[in-house]
């Protein structure tokens, strides 16, 4: 729900175009686009899935066994692998109003307040990664599972590694964001992400 | 500090702090820790209360309805239903004064049946009906505002990501959610008919149009068959959702499964969905759905914490103490998801202000499925006001003509926003409107 800038060139072509180089972007970038696209190969599972469990036990009397637990670390599992993606082409929901117009007319001071709301939301995923880790060892050390004995289990440690590796990337996608308004000259926030000019959307 | 100017002074911050241009889940979350933090004195309790909700607040199957329908949503926006519900609507409607606008609202009423967005529905009608309306000499701003104003039908006719967000944090269910918003769309969507017929008649210089003479639109001789052809897919997936639901045969996960695979099946048929276009429509799924359910999270932690503060129950305590009654509360309360709405989302604003009422509402024994229903209704006036209503962003984006500004789309979307507002007084009056299917 990123409010689109208005059209128009901006400030930092030169900008958008070098970040397309240096292999280790390039690297987190492709990370990032892998997370999210296992993330939606993971939506359509679960569509069919659920799908499988319903006609089953209408139709054939025969549901799925351990749905519902799929499902559940299913959710987990994609909002945590998409959390990077949707972060770094900008759809993270913000109020930007105020933010890009302080961009435009005082440069400087939007660069900083930019730039802060990037350090508090690093803050905020480190304190996330530093939790979830600890939820993540006592997992493993105990041996949590989900299901119900005998019908289906499933361990919580990989959904919990998932967790923590997409609080990961989206804190080096944070950090990203920071540095851009270090070294850019943005005129809204949609410069700083990696938002495309147009969306899926306007070509459906 | 007291438990409670903790609490105060947290949700003083996070406001604050979303208006400075913070990512809304993170003022929600950072906040809410520090809030926590302070309130026990103990660092780990935040932590361990934060790392619980990130790990356990989505981990519940209702969570699921979030990304499948929003799959649905996007499949049929790319299948060309729209299309196909717009020329049936103008078809019915093109003698009438005003009737390309009718039309726009019948068929944004009707796709909404199978959409749960605002910015679906925004996206869509503006590329099919804006340019239609134009060649029949409507204004510029009517056009835009016609589409902007019945983009809201998407989040209030089921399915909606706002009715599942709302049943969400209040623990509704949310089959109950949907059946309410039914007949509350359809006012609405009849409200916004008449307004249209009238402003024809009384102010023909805002709305143009007028003159439909001879012409061989596809949409001018449909034969009946024509017209179960293009509606019998969209009745088909009304069925699967709605009729599933209302019928009790499935779950609302379900149905948004199965609505999902037939839109898939349809889009299939009618060769409107590539391999190129389902990936897409996949990765903007997951988009939507880290978006939303990130908020969830974050949006479980503040309500922790404002529970923890003991916030919602005194200010119950408190709205209810100043005598102002069920009336004077709802007043307060829409003015004030009004004003929010101006700058914040309707999902934030459902998420940061439906916690702090709650206690009060139950305490007056009224229906917690009446009161989403007003509450998405208010948040949802907030897309068509400035400076930030995202429907007309969404227009904007969409139409790229520079001879049409928001203001423009600001301006014509405003008798739309003021019918809303009615449209909300007469549903707060008449809760029954909300509840008789349930």
């Amino acid at each position: 729900m990123a409010e689109p800038a208005p059209a128009g060139p901006t400030a930092d072509q030169s900008g958008r175009a070098s970040r397309q180089r240096g292999a280790l972007s390039s690297l987190f970038n492709g990370s990032v686009s892998s997370l999210n696209a296992l993330g939606s190969v993971w939506i359509f599972f679960v569509m069919i899935l659920v799908n499988c469990d319903a006609f089953g036990r209408t139709l054939f009397n025969h549901p799925v066994e351990g749905v519902i637990e799929i499902i559940e670390l299913s959710i987990v599992g994609i909002v945590f692998l998409q959390l990077a993606d949707a972060t770094r082409v900008g759809r993270l929901t913000r109020s930007d109003g105020l933010l890009n117009f302080t961009l435009r007319r005082a440069q400087p001071v939007g660069r900083v307040l930019g730039m802060l709301w990037e350090i508090l939301s690093i803050l905020f995923m480190a304190i996330v990664l530093w939790g979830s880790t600890i939820l993540l060892i006592g997992s493993i050390e105990n041996n949590h599972y989900v299901g119900a004995d005998g019908v289906f289990t499933f361990p919580e440690w990989p959904v919990k590694t998932v967790i923590i590796i997409g609080c990961a990337a989206t804190l080096v996608q944070f950090a990203v964001f920071a540095t851009r308004y270090v070294r850019e000259r943005p005129q809204s926030t949609q410069d700083v992400s990696d938002a495309m000019p147009h969306s899926q959307m306007d070509e459906a | 500090m007291t438990g409670i100017e903790v609490g105060i002074a947290s949700v003083v911050l996070i406001v604050v702090l979303i208006y400075a241009g913070l990512y809304i889940t993170v003022a929600l979350g950072l906040i809410s820790f520090v809030g926590v933090w302070i309130l026990r004195g103990d660092i780990e309790i935040a932590m361990s209360l934060l790392s619980l909700s990130v790990a356990g607040t989505v981990s519940h199957q209702v969570f699921a309805t979030v990304p499948l329908f929003a799959l649905m949503g996007l499949i049929v926006s790319q299948a060309g239903l729209g299309k196909d519900v717009y020329d049936v609507a103008n078809h019915m409607f093109y003698t009438v004064a005003g009737g390309l606008g009718i039309a726009t609202v019948a068929a944004n009423a009707v796709f909404a049946s199978i959409t749960g967005s605002s910015i679906a529905s925004a996206s869509v009608f503006t590329r099919i009906s804006v340019p239609e309306m134009r060649r029949f000499g409507y204004t510029a701003r009517f056009s835009v505002g016609v589409v902007a104003g019945s983009s809201v039908l998407g989040m209030l006719i089921p399915p909606s990501a706002m009715l599942i967000i709302y049943a969400i944090v209040t623990e509704q269910s949310v089959g109950h959610m949907f059946l309410a918003g039914i007949i509350p769309g359809i006012v609405l969507s009849i409200a916004y008919g008449f307004a249209i017929l009238l402003m024809a008649y009384v102010a023909p210089k805002f709305v143009g149009g007028g003159d439909v003479g001879e012409g061989n639109e596809d949409w001018r001789h449909l034969s009946l068959r024509d017209v179960i052809r293009k509606l019998m897919p969209i009745v088909t997936l009304v069925l699967v959702v709605l009729g599933g639901i209302y019928g009790g045969v499935v779950t609302p996960v379900e149905a948004g499964a199965a609505g999902s695979l037939a839109a898939l099946i349809i889009a299939l048929a009618r060769r409107k969905m590539t391999w190129r276009g389902l990936w897409e429509v996949l990765v903007e799924t997951g988009h939507i759905t880290a978006t939303i359910l990130f908020l969830i999270v974050a949006a479980s932690m503040y309500s922790r914490m404002i529970g923890m503060a003991g916030l919602p129950t005194l200010f119950g305590e408190w709205l209810t103490g100043q005598g102002f009654g069920l009336v004077g509360i709802m007043v307060l309360y829409v003015i004030l998801v009004i004003l929010l709405g101006t700058i914040i989302d309707p999902a934030s604003i459902i998420l940061i202000v439906v916690p702090l009422f709650l206690s009060a509402i139950e305490g007056f024994g009224s229906s917690l499925v009446w009161f989403g229903i007003i509450t998405v209704v208010a948040a949802e006036i907030g897309l068509l006001t400035p400076p930030l209503g995202i429907s007309c962003f969404v227009i904007k984006s969409t139409l790229r003509d520079p001879t049409i500004s928001l203001k423009d789309i600001f301006t014509g979307a405003f008798p739309f926003a003021v019918i809303m507002l009615l449209v909300l007084i007469v549903l707060i009056a008449y809760p029954n409107l909300s509840l008789a299917l349930i």
